[in-house]
Parts: structure tokens; sequence; C-alpha cells
């Protein structure tokens, strides 16, 4: 197959399709000029480079209207097909404290001047890699959430983004989440793809924490068999700013994740939890960084995977201390559990401290399951499956335990459940 | 009623190469309560564990059946839902699960998919069992054995034996590491499963065990093979003359480990 390359032609012509505003239209143009003197990011140990991952269709309005696809959803506030919105129901507080929540077109129109400060300016840029500076040459869908200064959330907000691999086409996704000064809340997130079709996905996700704000920011990615995907998450985290991620990557084809947290802020805290189980035949490398530049900033890694038949699950845990951040702590510890012999698994503990007077430690483990642990499941009555599933459960209760939330908790397990189940048929 | 009869049992240990089981012989029935008695090092556990189908172990020779159906091709959770229950000397610690969801996991693994046994019903009868062995409810919502103490671990073990209702319980060194009141407890707990409808398979090396849990045929074990059977007397009499009395009683060539 071979796709004709987009032109700059062809984003005029959707700028103008869509009436995006100027400022958005020249970013794409330049971004596009960009694509082919950018090289891939490099995550150590993560082999991705021969996937085919790049976004190269033209921008296209989609259509994506459902005709007989069945879509799983629980209690959802926004659900989203492709670019399009098909249910939006926000909690009443959201209306009244002046909460914005909207898809990305709209974003543009009405809220322009809120996405030009934070889009891409400060967690992450749209030259950083080719895949970013892709992104930005090939957005069609995303959702903007902005938080008000000391608005306190009590309900949490549920969204659904679901890939249309319906046909052949590129999934690229951006989702702009501020929570302003003195603000707090909670937000869970769901992918997922409907559809069978090989399609890259090209997903950026900006969290940005004003002074004194917290978010609780949950995914549970379940992104299909067939689609390829990178999926970059940024914290940015101003002054006593905080971010708790719990992260499930219940994926089941290749994919990248990038999960990052820029601890610019003093004081500002993010906690990484992620969970990830890989099966059949699939690849899912995950990245997860904390950098310090903040004085007395802390990041606590934490992420346990488990692999079964002939998949692969790397993570890397990268604690980056800047140089002038007196004071500033960064811990991790990741642990993977083999399931199989033809399993390959990875832990990588990456250390780069730039400052003398800082707290850093790592521990990290790739491992089998415990025979004898097995014998003492087993010897009660349960069958194998069922005891594998038990000392997986065991293995990944230390993240799922330390959870904030005890909903996402409980979507997590019964996510966990059903992804074991599938792969073990495969095993 | 129910039998359990090993027959001519010659076992080693998957990863060495001698013999440690040399030619066990053994019947038993529901209803009644066996005790294997012998030295350390004479092939006790091995026994129990092989019997319950612990992979570490290969068996070279000989039988092992219940009801006349030979288990020994089954593999560990098969020969548990036909109706065998280990005690064992070293539980493992699983994190994550509780206990009360383990036991539930263990029942229901023994009944049909539409016919799983329903919570109200469940929790009845943890409550009460957990009232028989001096456990507090706590401790069913703690996870699998994890920081439990050796006492609990035992008396954790015996609780699940008497949720699960096996048809024959093996009892590997139950008494090992507990104290007289813990003892006492754990032996309410086999006494109150007593009937026709259990059989144990107690394994000891001392006789105290046996004045709270009284047996009906005691087995003597030594060099991987039980040497002698008899009552409950037995016991009486091996802890007056010791394993050295009896083997030299018997003439048997026999190094016992604990002898210098």
């Amino acid at each position: 197959m071979t796709v004709e390359m987009q032109t700059d032609q062809d984003i005029k012509k959707y700028a103008q399709q869509v009436d995006e505003p100027q400022w958005f239209t020249s970013m794409r143009l330049k971004a596009q000029q960009e694509v082919e003197d950018l090289t891939l990011p490099n995550f150590q140990k993560i082999q991705y480079h021969s996937w085919p991952i790049n976004a190269t269709r033209k921008l296209e309005v989609g259509d994506h209207r459902l005709t007989d696809e069945k879509l799983v959803t629980e209690q959802a506030n926004i659900v989203q097909i492709g670019s399009k919105v098909i249910q939006k129901d926000l909690p009443q507080e959201f209306m009244d404290k002046g909460v914005i929540v909207c898809d990305w077109a709209t974003a543009l129109k009405k809220h322009s001047e809120l996405v030009e400060k934070y889009f891409m300016t400060m967690a992450t840029e749209p030259t950083e890699n080719r895949l970013n500076a892709e992104h930005v040459a090939h957005l069609t869908s995303g959702l903007l959430i902005y938080v008000p200064k000391n608005v306190i959330l009590k309900h949490p907000l549920t969204s659904y983004f679901f890939q249309d691999a319906r046909q052949s086409r590129d999934y690229v996704h951006h989702l702009l989440l501020i929570a302003d000064r003195g603000s707090e809340v909670s937000y869970l997130e769901n992918t997922g793809t409907i559809g069978t079709k090989p399609c890259p996905a090209n997903i950026i996700e900006e969290v940005i924490a004003e002074p004194d704000s917290h978010i609780k920011f949950a995914s549970v990615d379940r992104l299909g068999e067939n689609t390829t995907a990178y999926l970059n998450r940024r914290g940015y985290l101003k002054r006593n700013a905080r971010i708790d991620w719990s992260m499930g990557m219940m994926n089941d084809g290749n994919i990248v994740g990038d999960f990052d947290s820029e601890l610019v802020g003093e004081a500002s805290h993010a906690e990484v939890k992620v969970v990830a189980i890989s099966t059949g035949d699939q690849v899912q490398g995950i990245d997860t960084r904390v950098t310090n530049y903040g004085q007395h900033s802390l990041g606590n890694i934490l992420q346990h995977g488990v692999i079964l038949a002939r998949s692969s699950l790397i993570f890397n845990g990268i604690g980056h201390i800047i140089h002038g951040a007196r004071g500033a702590e960064a811990q991790q510890e990741s642990r993977v559990l083999m399931l199989s012999t033809k399993a390959r698994g990875d832990a990588n503990p990456i250390l780069l401290i730039d400052d003398n007077d800082v707290v850093a430690g790592h521990a990290a483990s790739v491992g089998r399951v415990d025979e004898q642990k097995m014998y003492y499941l087993m010897s009660r009555g349960v069958d194998k499956k069922t005891a594998e599933r038990l000392v997986i459960r065991g293995f990944l209760g230390p993240v799922l335990s330390a959870l904030p939330s005890k909903e996402v908790r409980k979507v997590l397990a019964d996510m966990i459940e059903r992804k074991l189940v599938n792969g073990q048929k495969d095993e | 009623m129910a039998t359990l009869e090993v027959k001519d049992l010659h076992v080693k240990a998957k990863e060495e190469e001698k013999e440690i089981l040399t030619g066990v012989n053994l019947k038993m029935t529901t209803g009644e309560i066996h005790a294997i008695m012998g030295p350390n090092g004479t092939g006790k556990s091995t026994l129990s564990e092989t019997i319950m189908g612990n992979p570490n172990y290969e068996v070279l020779k000989g039988d092992i059946l219940i009801n006349g159906q030979s288990i020994i091709g089954l593999p560990v959770d098969q020969r548990a839902r036909a109706g065998l229950f280990l005690a064992m000397q070293y539980p493992a610690e699983i994190p994550g699960i509780t206990n009360a969801e383990f036991i539930r996991a263990a029942i229901n693994s023994r009944r049909a998919e539409d016919d799983q046994m329903p919570i109200p019903a469940f929790l009845k009868k943890l409550d009460h069992t957990l009232k028989t062995l001096d456990m507090t409810e706590e401790m069913s919502e703690r996870y699998l054995n994890e920081g439990f103490s050796g006492g609990e671990k035992k008396r954790n073990e015996i609780l699940q034996l008497m949720m699960i209702e096996p048809k024959f319980a093996i009892l590997d060194e139950i008494d090992s590491g507990l104290d007289i009141d813990a003892l006492k407890v754990v032996s309410r707990g086999v006494n109150a499963m007593r009937g026709p409808k259990f059989g144990s398979l107690i394994i000891t090396h001392y006789q105290r065990l046996l004045n709270y849990i009284k047996p009906d045929v005691v087995h003597v074990m030594m060099g991987g093979k039980i040497v002698k059977s008899g009552d409950a007397e037995l016991a009486v009499k091996l802890e007056d003359e010791g394993y050295a009395g009896l083997r030299d009683e018997l003439g048997l060539d026999v190094k016992l480990v604990d002898e210098e």
C-alpha cells in the first residue's frame, strides 16, 4: 500500500473545512516541515523503530457514526469515537463551577487562547521528536478539560476514547487537562478500539498542574490487537502541585508508552503507579520518568507487570534529578513476573543524578511464578489457571492497593481479570 | 465410605538419586484416624507430599489409590478435588488474596459453575469455624498466611480443612511449633471433623499430639517404610522406649539422623 504524503495544501484545506484558528494551522505547517528531519524518540531496550507507528494519512473529517457496534462503557461523562463526541453528560457541579469540558474542534473555536497558552508549550513540544511533530500535523481529535482556580470537584470525570479502526485511518488524539491554581480534580480515562483494521494511534496527553492543584489521573488502556500505538502522557507540575497517576496498560497490540512527570515547581509531587499485562504476541514498552527540577520535589514510580504467552513487557524507570533541585527525592520500583518461558521481560532502573543534596533509590526485578505458591494454592483444589491468576493478583496487589480511589481499584481489578482470562486462552 | 491406599510406594526427590520411600504400604478408610510416627529424616513428609502430588517428588514404583482408582497420574488440584487435603508444614504466603476469598474459591472449585456456594451460607460457616478455632474475623480478611506467625499458619491450615471438608486430610507435623494452648485448639478442630465421612493421616514425631487426637491406628516409619503398626498404645510405648529401642527390637539396620 502506498500512502500519499500530506502536503501543506492538504493541511490548509482541512483547516478551512473545520475552521480552526490561524495560529493552530501555522503550528501544523511548521510541524509538518520538521517531520522529515526529526527522529523517533529513543527508549532503552524498547525496539519499536520498525513498527508501523507513524501517522501519515491526510487530515480528514471522519464519519464516526455507530452502526451496530456495541460499546462497552460503564458510567461515562464523555464518550468519543474518533473525533466525534457521542455522549456528553457532565455532573451538575461541573456546570455550576465553570469547568470546561469539550472536544478538540470546540476547544479551538471557543477556547483558543487557553489552548494556545498550554498546547505543547510546557509539558512537551511539537519538535521534541518525530512522533510529536506527526501528532501536531495530523491531529484530528481530542478533549480539553479546564478546572478554574480554587475549584474543588467532588465528582470524578470519566471519559472513553475509542479509536475508530473500522476503516484504515490514523488515530491522532490529544488530551489537554489543566487544573488551575488551587483546584482539585479526579479523572478516569478509558481508551479502546472499535474495528480491527491495522492502524497507528498517536496519543499525547498533557496534564498541567498549576500551583497548589491536585490531579488524580487514572487510566485503563485497552487499544486493540491491530493497533500500533504511541501513548505519551506528560505531567507538568508547578509549585506545590500534585499528580497521582494510576495507569493500567491492558492493551492487546504493540504499544510504546512514555509516561513522564516534569517536577518543575518547588515541593511538587508525582506518584506514578503502573500495572501492565502483556499477552499473545504483543510488545508493550513502558518508559516512565520523573524529572526533579524543583527543590524538595518528590517523584515516586511503582510499576508491576505480568507477561503471558510469547509477549514482551519492558519497564524503564527513570529518575532524573536536575542540578539545583536541592532536597529532591526520586524513588522507583519496577517488577515483572513472567508466566511463560517464551515471554520476554525487562525492568531497567535508570538514575541520573546531577545534584548532591538529594535522595534517590531504585528496585527492579524480573522473575517467574513461585512454584511453591502454585502448589499450595492448587493443593486446595483450585485449577492451575485460577491459581496463576491468584498469584498474579497478589503480585499486582501492592500497586492496586496503593491506588488512591476505590472505584479505580475495582475497574482495574476487573479489567486485569478479563485480560488474564483472555490471555490464558492463548497459552 | 471411602478408602485411601498406598501400595509399595518407592519415591525419590526430583533432583536427587537416593530413594527416600522404599516401599510404603498403607490402607485406611474414612471414619479412621491413623498416625504415622518416626524419627527425623525417615520420609514421613515425603510420603504426605507424594500422596498430595507435590511435583518435586518422583514416584519410582507403586501406586496411590482413592476408592480403588489410581491418582498417581493426576495433578495436585485434581487430587484435592478427589478428596485429599494436606495441612502443610510450611504453608506458602500469598499476598493480595484474602483468606476468606481463597477459601471460597477452593470450595467453589469443587462445585459446578451454576452451583457456587452462596455468600451468606459461606459466611455463616466461616464464622462458626473461626469460633471453633479461637480465630478472629480479622484473620479471615488478612492476606493468605502473609505475616502469620507459625502458630497462626497452623491454625489457618485447620480452618481451611474444616471449611473444605475433604475425605482424607493429611496433617504434616501440625504440632510443630505449637504451644500447648494452640495444640488444644488445633486438636479440637480435627476432632470436630471426626465422623464416618472423614479420615485423617496424622504425621508427627511426638506422642503429645496423640493425647488430644486419639488415633485408631499408629504406624511407625523407619528407613523409608512402615516397620510396625498397632493401636494407640504403640505411640505410648515409643514415647517411653524411643525409636532406637524399637529399631533394635526389630533388628533393623537403619541409622537415625539425630543419632551421633
